[in-house]
């Protein structure tokens, strides 16, 4: 198996949504200290509801009013600017030399990550919200027309569809012959990824826009009835649920034997990973939406500021109150924190 | 006079009654000041229907309750189902949903659903009574690629997770991205005035109202507000259809009276808003619109249908204000200075304190310009029960 979006090239490099497939966002060594000055700032000229990534040195963020951004973090200036027909919500990644987004105007376009121009496009009924995600040549991504795709990563030729019962928003996990998804109908699926084919599927109380993380052979994800799920990765059969005060749109990342996911109710929290149990919870906001990543003994989340939580006790080491987003993540790249605000404004902070 | 439809004169009347008419705690408030001028520019050679506010049925509010409705903070989808099939029966004497639904909406129809995502995620539209409003305007014909769910700030939606929660194929989006920015509204549809000498005096009305909708379904929810006094049918709708509104009030002062009403009687947002359907699952009684404190929200599992938003926001209102005398806090009228902070987290915190002066005369002032009944005794409440 290779997940080509999966595998980091160097250690500050971060291709894809949560940085890699594992979902751990980040795990590399990086400062726990409070970052102490901004580097630059960019202005990406409208709000950022996706996550920027980080790859060779440039730094690839989407802006709402359809711009991708390739932005040299030395300088923190404009490298390429691509213009898409729609609005955009979906966190990019990256392909060899492409990169991948989806756009409002129900299309994945794959640009040359070096040019910026139009190698394909490949067309859905819907919205794309999710990330594009690769694995062996392909890319799988969910429509809002509730379909799932496979298409080929090289040409952008559709391989299948296959049709779900809800808007899908949550970002798929490929891995071995198996895909996981959660979708607008309330449940988690795993598809067989050569065929598009359901193994097993998995309902909860409401409907799902968290991005499922896999670890061993459990699948963790949220769902908006307010509960976090494990269940088999091979069976779909539910191992623990843990429920949070209200809906949950963020996704879970995982480190060591905690995963750490948001809640809409404010708080962030960290559960065991085999038994559901809580280790602790900390209020960090009225809402959290985004997902968290993890440093080096913190993870990180953003919730109306950026927080960075002591790993082990859930304590506040710092905050930083610039980036006013609620959906974004972000980027931990050796001595320096990418931020993308609500507001359009990107900065590099050291 | 140019081929709008301009109004200044009739409305600067109408306001001028209206503030020293309607609210006698206003009166008292020497320091108020002079509304000014407000000219409503609406779509010209528009032809107002019968559906148009107060609509079909002026003065009636159905009321149904049920607490299981909601538990623990979760919305039960079949029980909303049934709540809203008995609901529009009873609005419209009809013997079947169906044919009460088709009463508002033909197949033909562009309908527009206005949601509240403003308090999100703690008090807003619940996802679960708009799936069953889609499915009912469905039932009636419309597809779902002729439905449009929507707000003024596709944040908010965000943080509601509507886009996910709702049937494929249906339209869901925020008109704007954030608060600033005039794109996605018609230059040609606006109220006019200026209120504490702000740089922008115009509020123009959104574009999918003026022009791509046909029919409005509004969805209130049902919560005090710190300027307008409640936020209901009237101001969702108001407030939600033209941008550059948050210049009505400044502390401790509002203008959301007269304004509120005046929005409302500007056509085409009139005559197409033919339905409100207020989800009164939750109720916030102190911290509204947008607070998330739990302590001041609760779950009443209530939802109120009526073509009249003025009869329903003053059945809202009166909820409203029996919720805060029975938690002994200050009545929405009461206009006290020293209640007033500028300390947003003392107001979150402290269901004595508020923002503004706040101004639920807005209701019975709507009522005076002829978009409903505001009048108690005239009211043809309908309670059922579960």
């Amino acid at each position: 198996m290779t997940t080509e979006t999966a595998k980091s090239k160097a250690p500050a490099d971060w291709p894809t949504l949560l940085k890699d497939n594992t979902r751990a966002g980040g795990q590399q060594k990086n400062p726990a200290r409070s970052p102490e000055k901004v580097v630059w700032q960019y202005r990406a000229g409208s709000s950022v509801r996706s996550a920027p990534i980080l790859d060779g040195g440039i730094l690839y963020v989407n802006s709402l009013n359809g711009v991708l951004h390739a932005i040299d973090v030395q300088v923190g200036t404009s490298k390429w600017k691509f213009q898409a027909p729609g609005q955009v919500h979906s966190t990019p990644s990256l392909y060899e030399n492409r990169i991948l987004f989806g756009c409002d105007d129900g299309k994945v376009y794959a640009l040359d990550r070096d040019a910026g121009t139009k190698l394909w496009e490949a067309p859905t009924g819907a919205e794309v919200w999710a990330s594009p995600v690769v694995l062996n040549g392909t890319v799988y991504f969910g429509s809002a027309d509730a379909k799932v795709y496979a298409v080929d990563a090289r040409s952008g030729r559709q391989r299948w569809a296959h049709e779900l019962g809800g808007r899908i928003y949550s970002t798929i996990y490929a891995t071995g012959q198996r895909l996981y998804v959660g979708c607008g109908d309330g449940k988690v699926y795993s598809l067989d990824a050569s065929s598009g084919a359901p193994l097993w599927s998995t309902p909860t109380g409401n409907g799902i826009v968290s991005s499922p993380a896999v670890t061993g052979d459990m699948v963790l994800i949220g769902s908006e009835d307010f509960f976090v799920y494990a269940v088999n990765s091979g069976t779909g059969e539910v191992r623990w649920k843990y429920e949070t005060g209200l809906g949950i749109a963020s996704s879970p990342a995982v480190s060591g034997d905690l995963t750490f996911i948001g809640s809409k109710d404010g708080f962030l929290y960290a559960l065991e990973t085999q038994t559901g149990r809580l280790r602790w919870k900390t209020a960090v906001g009225d809402v959290v939406t985004a997902s968290p990543v993890i440093g080096d003994g913190v993870v990180c989340i953003q919730a109306g500021g950026t927080f960075a939580l002591d790993i082990g006790t859930g304590n506040i080491v710092w905050r930083a109150a610039m980036a006013g987003t609620v959906q974004s993540v972000p980027v931990l790249a050796g001595d320096m924190i990418y931020l993308a605000s609500l507001s359009g404004e990107i900065y590099a902070l050291r | 006079m140019d081929r709008r439809t301009f109004v200044k004169g009739s409305c600067l009347g109408s306001a001028t009654l209206l503030l020293h008419g309607l609210d006698p705690a206003m009166r008292a408030d020497e320091a108020f000041p002079v509304t000014p001028s407000i000219e409503l520019h609406g779509l010209p050679g528009h032809k107002s229907s019968p559906l148009g506010m107060p609509g079909l049925f002026p003065g009636r509010v159905v009321e149904l309750r049920d607490p299981n409705a909601i538990v623990g903070n979760r919305v039960s989808q079949p029980i909303v189902r049934r709540m809203l099939q008995e609901s529009m029966k009873e609005l419209t004497g009809e013997e079947s949903a169906h044919a009460a639904w088709a009463k508002f909406v033909e197949p033909h129809d562009i309908v527009g659903i206005k949601i509240n995502p403003s308090g999100a995620p703690a008090c807003c539209s619940s996802p679960e009574i708009l799936r069953e409003i889609i499915a009912s305007v469905q039932s009636a014909g419309v597809s779902a690629r002729n439905i449009l769910v929507y707000d003024r700030y596709s944040f908010e939606m965000d943080i509601g997770s509507y886009q996910a929660l709702l049937p494929p194929g249906v339209s869901v989006f925020g008109i704007q991205e954030a608060f600033a920015g005039s794109s996605g509204y018609e230059p040609n549809i606006y109220c006019e005035a200026n209120f504490f000498g702000e740089w922008e005096t115009r509020s123009y009305m959104a574009s999918v109202v003026a022009h791509d909708v046909t029919k409005i379904i509004n969805v209130p929810t049902m919560k005090d507000h710190s300027a307008a006094g409640v936020t209901g049918a009237l101001k969702n709708l108001a407030y939600g259809t033209f941008n550059n509104v948050a210049r009505t009030h400044r502390t401790p002062h509002s203008f959301t009276n007269p304004l509120i009403g005046m929005m409302c009687t500007v056509e085409p947002l009139r005559s197409k808003a033919v339905l409100h359907i207020m989800d009164g699952m939750r109720q916030v009684w102190h911290g509204g619109p947008l607070t998330q404190v739990q302590d001041f929200i609760d779950q009443p599992g209530m939802l109120l249908v009526a073509t009249d938003p003025v009869a329903m926001d003053t059945i809202e209102l009166e909820h409203i204000e029996s919720k805060r005398r029975e938690k002994g806090v200050p009545s929405l009228w009461k206009h006290d200075p020293s209640s007033i902070t500028t300390n947003s987290n003392d107001f979150y915190h402290d269901a004595t304190k508020n923002l503004f002066f706040r101004q639920p005369g807005h209701v019975a002032a709507a009522g005076k310009l002829g978009l409903g009944v505001a009048d108690l005794k005239q009211i043809d409440h309908r309670k059922l029960s579960a």
